[in-house]
């Protein structure tokens, strides 16, 4: 039985996101989540080690906020938790964090596959993965929306702009998710109590062979402001339905958008 | 702990009622599971806004010192409306703010109370599942023996209905039928956010200060009132309505409490500010007449809301500190009485004890003197005419003083029988 590594990022609630004056953006109050797509993630690990029999673990780099996060992913059937605590982690980039998480997979051992999002709901920079899967110098499969293991190998269709592709990749091998690959559902109150009863690991950077300066992110975020989006407000007149239907699809047309 | 997850006690709700239960449970070292169908404590939860302290002195009097409120009440205030006119009342004792904190109450927002309160029943090592709704009792030979969540079951000694008004778990144990319209109220809120410096300058308030003030003659002849209280950095101003009486006057509650907004006297307090939460709930508004027959089951015991402990005098309404009284004089009673079957008739005592069931006695005149309509159009319609009449200076010889206020009753459409008759019935209900 060896492991199947779910990665996770605990990121900032947009619900609790605010907008001030000034278009800066305020997240002070917000509270934090395991990135929607990364509840695909989960889910994905703990059916595919329900089919093959493996162990389905998850693993997060975060700072100490981020504790609050192991329960939540361990309520979603995962039978271990890992979490790399250092507080780099707020300002870490992709490769920052693929470092770590490499680091941290090389550390835990024994897996054969791991998944990642193909973006956090945050950033979406689309890297931590196929980072990943370099530093381990194993292959890596972007854009699943299905997976299958057979024997060493791992089936992946992986959805494109005019179609679909079926890759297998040598076992061990990081996939990158898309959302579409299952409907993950909310844990019921039997899982998030014995979620609270699984084993959870904690390491710190140095543990993992790592320095605070190895970590230290690329690029640097000078801004972060807020978008509005005008609306255009038109109103369609017309005497009937079909009058108003008409109009309608007209102004979509003249959009653009159909 | 028998079998696996079999708890000692199940808490149904996160709110004052349940988690006042939790944590003197969890406290004195029972097996404890706290059951919140919103993503966290306070989530979905509305209060007007303002808890009166000796309740948390009660529970436990290390909870006050640093208890999770935004200001303490020093101005109490009625303010009363007709038309665009009005008049204000506003008690103000300073020493409210220091001293004896169990004389004292404070204004506070449910999402941040809530969680406060949750946080210290955790500490003490109640487990606290958000997220998850309730959706059944498992019952055996009348007796309540677990609940049921989705496909999950879980046990316990006892279950501990506390989620709120309209209880489904009081419904599912066949305490109460389902709910009357005339016992409850539609409340709706906005907390609308001001810096506490302008707060403070509209309101007359120090630091730390503030301000309740519950509102007569807005909702346009409706049973019901208005309400608002001054946290640090926002205002909570809402309305409460009787839902049937909306309906026969084809009026939207929006429509109403717009209008309340907009208000002369109300729309300089809140001008600028931002609304950053609108929410509508119930509330129940029958007092001791609203009550469950029976407040418990074997297995089960209603409070809080989910038994109808609330008091609302027309000068201030009282839920959360009766439904932490309810959750403390439950606690007592399953940690004093290990016979399950005795554990009911324990809560009421103790209940009568802590002095919950006397108050709820005591104030069922008032509800009485709610129900006269005229107290929500005619009675303040007639304050202001006298106030009109009385502050009129025009150069005209002035009336008597007699004659105006005949004028104004007059105006008002009231009978001197049917205040005789409503001075009476009021001066018996106090
Ligand atoms: C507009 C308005 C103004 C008010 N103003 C005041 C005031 O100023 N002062 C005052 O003292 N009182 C006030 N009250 C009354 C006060 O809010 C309530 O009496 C008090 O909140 C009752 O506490 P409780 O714990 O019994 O119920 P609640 O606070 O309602 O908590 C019940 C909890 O149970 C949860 N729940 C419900 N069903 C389920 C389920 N099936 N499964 C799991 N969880 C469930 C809910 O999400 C909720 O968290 C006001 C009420 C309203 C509506």
């Amino acid at each position: 039985m060896s492991r199947i590594i779910a990665c996770y990022k605990w990121v900032a609630d947009e619900a609790d996101m605010k907008i001030n004056p000034d278009m800066s953006v305020d997240l002070s109050k917000a509270k934090g989540k395991i990135s929607d797509y990364d509840r695909n993630v989960i889910e994905a690990a703990v059916q595919m080690a329900k089919i093959s029999g493996d162990l389905a673990v998850t693993l997060t780099f975060g700072s100490p906020k981020a504790k609050l996060s192991l329960k939540d992913a361990l309520s979603r059937g995962p039978a271990e938790g890992f979490w790399v605590n250092s507080e780099m982690a707020e300002q870490a980039d992709g490769a920052a964090s693929a470092k770590v998480l490499a680091a941290a997979i090389d550390k835990i051992g024994d897996y054969k596959l791991i998944i990642c999002g193909e973006g956090a709901s945050d950033t979406f920079a689309r890297q931590v993965g196929p980072s990943i899967a370099a530093r381990l110098g194993i292959p890596c499969v972007s854009s699943a929306i299905k997976m299958e293991l057979s024997g060493n190998e791992v089936k992946v269709s992986r959805k494109l702009e005019d179609g679909i592709e079926i890759v297998a990749a040598q076992l061990p091998a990081v996939v990158c998710i898309l959302p579409e690959i299952n409907r993950p559902p909310i844990p019921g109150l039997k899982a998030v109590l014995d979620a609270g009863k699984k084993p959870t690991r904690e390491y710190k950077i140095e543990e993992l062979g790592l320095l605070d300066s190895d970590l230290g992110a690329r690029n640097e975020t000078i801004e972060f402001k807020a978008y509005v989006m005008n609306r255009k407000n038109i109103v369609l007149d017309g005497e009937t339905a079909v009058d108003k239907v008409q109009a309608l699809v007209g102004s979509l047309k003249k959009e653009g958008i159909i | 702990m028998g079998e696996e997850n079999q708890f000692d006690a199940v808490v149904v709700g996160a709110g004052p009622a349940g988690l006042a239960c939790a944590y003197l449970l969890a406290k004195a070292g029972k097996a404890v599971l706290i059951i919140e169908r919103g993503d966290a404590p306070g989530a979905k939860n509305v209060t007007g806004g303002r808890i009166y302290a000796y309740a948390l002195n009660l529970l436990d009097q290390e909870l006050l010192e640093d208890a999770a409120w935004e200001r303490k009440v020093s101005h109490e205030e009625i303010m009363i409306i007709d038309g665009k006119r009005s008049i204000t009342i506003d008690y103000h004792d300073p020493s409210l703010t220091e001293g004896d904190q169990s004389i004292q109450s404070y204004t506070v927002l449910r999402a941040v109370f809530d969680q406060w309160m949750a946080g210290k029943a955790e500490e003490v090592g109640a487990m606290l599942v958000c997220g998850i709704r309730v959706d059944d009792l498992i019952q055996r030979e009348g007796r309540v023996v677990g609940v049921i969540a989705g496909e999950d079951e879980i046990y316990a000694e006892m279950v501990i209905a506390a989620d709120g008004v309209n209880s489904i778990m009081a419904q599912k144990a066949g305490l109460i039928s389902d709910l009357k319209k005339e016992t409850v109220g539609v409340g709706v809120k906005e907390v609308i956010e001001l810096p506490a410096k302008t707060i403070e300058e509209r309101f007359k308030l120090s630091q730390n200060e503030g301000s309740a003030r519950m509102i007569l003659g807005c909702t346009q002849g409706i049973h019901g009132g208005g309400f608002l209280y001054t946290n640090r950095e926002s205002i909570s101003l809402g309305c409460v309505f009787m839902p049937q009486e909306i309906v026969q006057h084809g009026q939207q509650v929006h429509d109403i409490f717009q209008e309340l907004k907009m208000h002369p006297a109300i729309y300089p307090l809140i001008q600028d500010g931002k609304t950053v939460e609108y929410s509508a709930h119930l509330v129940s508004e029958a007092g001791l007449r609203g009550m469950p027959a029976q407040l418990y089951k074997e297995g089960l015991l209603l409070v809080g809301d989910s038994a109808g402990l609330v008091i609302n005098t027309g000068y201030s309404i009282r839920g959360m500190d009766l439904a932490i009284l309810s959750g403390i004089a439950a606690a007592r009673a399953i940690l004093g009485e290990n016979d399950r079957s005795k554990i009911g008739p324990a809560y009421l005592a103790e209940m009568e004890k802590i002095c919950l069931l006397p108050t709820m006695r005591l104030s069922d005149g008032y509800t009485q003197l709610l129900d006269i309509p005229r107290i929500y159009s005619n009675y303040p319609q007639l304050a202001i005419g006298v106030m009109q009449r009385l502050y009129k200076v025009d150069g005209q010889i002035p009336q008597n003083l007699k004659k105006q206020v005949m004028e104004a009753i007059d105006e008002s459409g009231l009978t001197l029988w049917q205040m005789i008759k409503d001075g009476f019935k009021g001066v018996r209900s106090i």
